[in-house]
């Protein structure tokens, strides 16, 4: 008897839920974020709340918005900001009460350089956040990826000479210890190394890595602190005889980051920095969730066709005689519910040739 | 769509339908893939060379080579035609469904389609022949026109009908068809703004489900009126030519929007002129073309009807 055209799929034996992990590396180098398209890829706002960094000039329909720049200043702060007080406080205070909570008397918590809240310790007062895009970042950034390379060659300047000495930020114990005490998901902390070339003296105040920041990777957020433009005698990691990197503030082109967070507006703290960004890569995560349907074609099964070129006269044209073997070809799966109604099709790169010798396990995989 | 790269190994193309995301984004756990179906409509079999000086291993040379067309998103594009099982694998003949027009009440207009009249200005209404407007373009001289049917009253003899069966005069009909081969329900499916299947007594069939795109699926068996052809010879009445099995009439009735709007018409259709009652004046129609399918639900088979919704211009 003829068992119609649409097979059960046996819930338990032919579906399965799967869960998978997609990774996508994501570069960026310097000259997107501050030299390419000169500043048409940056969005200011009246606000001046943050900036925002496309991959191309941002009045095209092409651009994407990559990420977000900003500053904050904690009220335990030493410097006191006079440009912007209340804006920097505010966004260090929002951001901190996302990324890090609150205590148990529900005051919003500081950054902290390590990560152990409890033992108290250094705690990052004036920082800067680059809030990466979705786009980007998709699920999370994957641990261990994350890679800044910031130009701290003393001299301002925009031609690019300021690269010539270069810090390396990165996430480097986040592949095997990350932290999980934040509202948002897993951390990590950023350290910063020496970059190549090698320079004399050498950049950094001693030969080791500095903790600089911390990295958000659900949240796809990373949190510098300003540490990283200072040197030692300064609070900073950069050697004394290297030179505070000088930054374009309020009165001159030699100001050190304390005097940009100090008297610049928040967007002319971003400029500084993201015109020091030489590089910068890091891979995301997707998390993908499949259901995967094993449709299973016996032997007996799916060998005859109602493609109307199948029949001439009612009569099958790939047989001559009624013992010849019958013969199909499979182009397409569909994916059916209760009603007949179509949910999915699945199409082969190639017709599957089906005869009654034969026997397949086709695997349609849908992604949610 | 493009076609998939060939070049390779055999690569899965698969996607979601509209129909399926929009059943999935209701989250009410309708979304249930229980079954699944293969089809081959890129395959056109008449390539298959039974005869190819190279031997049996290069019959379906050129089939094989048939590039696919990545998945269509649209539900009612996909799945055409079907692979379908049967125990015996001596068959030589399937059976196939056919519209009978071997009468003028189930023939098609002159023009090529079921003519569909959505009014009773265009089809003139319930009157009796005595009565039948002037203007009314389904009537020539107060006889109904071949291929009209009337969607606004249903009355009127005129209706479709298809037969199912082997099309072949290699076996006499009186031979009968086999069990596993005749079609017990069919699904007709057809756009649910312009009209709504009934039975020919005007009885409403009620739809299976409406899909995204407001087509509407109709599972029509043996209680809304497929029966058996009982003919077993070739009387002139029939039009599969050998063993047949079920056949199913119905008519098709308006949407109250082709009633009492012109909207579909503007945005889907265009204007042409009928001669009306009188047989002598050319009267301005609005038009929709449409096609409605049946597919077989045993044997898989579908075919198309070509149908055209007639509105007059006042």
């Amino acid at each position: 008897m003829a068992d119609s055209f649409y097979k059960s799929l046996d819930v338990g034996k032919d579906v399965v839920g799967t869960r998978t992990l997609l990774h996508e590396a994501i570069p960026l180098t310097g000259t997107i974020v501050s030299g390419t398209y000169g500043t048409n890829n940056i969005k200011n706002y009246a606000h001046g709340m943050f900036q925002s960094v496309y991959d191309y000039p941002y009045l095209s329909s092409s651009a994407n918005h990559i990420f977000d720049i900003t500053v904050g200043v904690g009220a335990n702060s030493a410097l006191t900001p006079v440009t912007q007080l209340s804006k920097k406080l505010n966004i260090y205070n929002q951001m901190a009460q996302v990324l890090v909570g609150y205590d148990a008397a529900g005051s919003v918590l500081q950054f902290d350089e390590d990560g152990d809240i409890l033992a108290g310790g250094n705690k990052l007062d004036n920082v800067i956040f680059l809030n990466f895009s979705r786009l980007l970042t998709k699920d999370e950034l994957k641990k261990g990826t994350f890679q800044l390379d910031l130009g701290v060659t003393p001299l301002y300047a925009e031609d690019g000479t300021v690269f010539a000495d270069r810090l390396r930020i990165t996430d480097a114990s986040g592949s095997d210890g990350y932290l999980v005490n934040s509202p948002v998901g897993d951390y990590g902390i950023l350290y910063a190394t020496q970059s190549s070339p090698a320079s004399t003296p050498p950049v950094l105040a001693a030969n080791q890595s500095y903790p600089v920041g911390l990295l958000y990777y659900q949240a796809g957020v990373a949190v510098l602190s300003s540490s990283i433009f200072l040197t030692a005698g300064d609070g900073g990691i950069l050697n004394n005889s290297f030179h505070n990197v000088s930054m374009s503030g309020p009165t001159s082109t030699s100001e050190t980051i304390n005097a940009v967070l100090t008297g610049s507006v928040i967007t002319g703290s971003a400029d500084n920095l993201r015109t020091r960004m030489y590089n910068l890569q890091f891979n995301n995560t997707v998390e993908l969730n499949s259901s995967i349907y094993f449709c299973r074609v016996n032997h007996n099964e799916f060998n005859y066709s109602t493609n109307p070129t199948y029949l001439s006269e009612s009569k099958i044209r790939v047989k001559t005689q009624a013992s010849d073997q019958p013969v199909s070809y499979i182009t397409t799966v569909g994916l059916y519910g209760d009603n007949n109604e179509l949910y999915a099709t699945a199409k082969l790169s190639e017709p599957l040739k089906k005869s009654s010798d034969t026997e397949f396990t086709i695997r349609v995989r849908l992604d949610y | 769509m493009a076609f998939l790269d060939n070049s390779g190994d055999i690569i899965l193309d698969a996607v979601l339908t509209d129909l399926g995301r929009k059943t999935l984004s209701k989250g009410d756990g309708s979304f249930q893939i229980t079954k699944f179906a293969l089809g081959d409509e890129e395959i056109n079999y008449s390539l298959y060379n039974k005869s190819h000086a190279s031997g049996s291993s290069y019959y379906d040379i050129e089939i094989l080579q048939t590039p696919i067309l990545e998945a269509f998103t649209n539900n009612a594009s996909s799945m055409k035609s079907n692979l379908v099982s049967y125990e015996s694998l001596n068959l030589l003949y399937l059976p196939i469904i056919k519209l009978n027009q071997a009468s003028v009440s189930t023939s098609m207009h002159v023009s090529g389609a079921f003519m569909v009249a959505v009014d009773s200005a265009t089809g003139g209404g319930n009157s009796t022949s005595a009565g039948i407007p002037t203007t009314a373009v389904a009537y020539n001289n107060d006889t109904l026109v071949q291929g009209f049917l009337l969607g606004d009253s249903l009355s009127g003899g005129n209706h479709i009908r298809f037969d199912q069966g082997l099309d072949t005069t290699e076996i006499s009909p009186s031979q009968g068809l086999s069990a596993d081969l005749v079609e017990d329900a069919y699904i007709v499916q057809m756009d649910n703004r312009f009209g709504k299947l009934v039975t020919t007594d005007g009885v409403n069939i009620s739809p299976d489900y409406l899909d995204d795109d407001n087509i509407a699926f109709y599972t029509v068996d043996r209680a809304d009126g497929v029966v058996d052809n009982g003919e077993n010879t070739n009387d002139g009445s029939q039009t599969i030519k050998g063993p047949r099995g079920t056949m199913f009439t119905f008519k098709i009735k308006a949407s109250l929007d082709l009633m009492t709007s012109t909207y579909l018409f503007t945005q889907l259709g265009g204007t042409t002129t009928m001669l009306q009652n009188d047989a002598v004046t050319s009267r301005s129609v609005r038009y929709i073309d449409a096609m409605i399918r049946v597919t077989g639900v045993k044997t898989g088979y579908s075919f198309d009807i070509p149908v055209r919704y007639i509105k007059s211009v006042v």
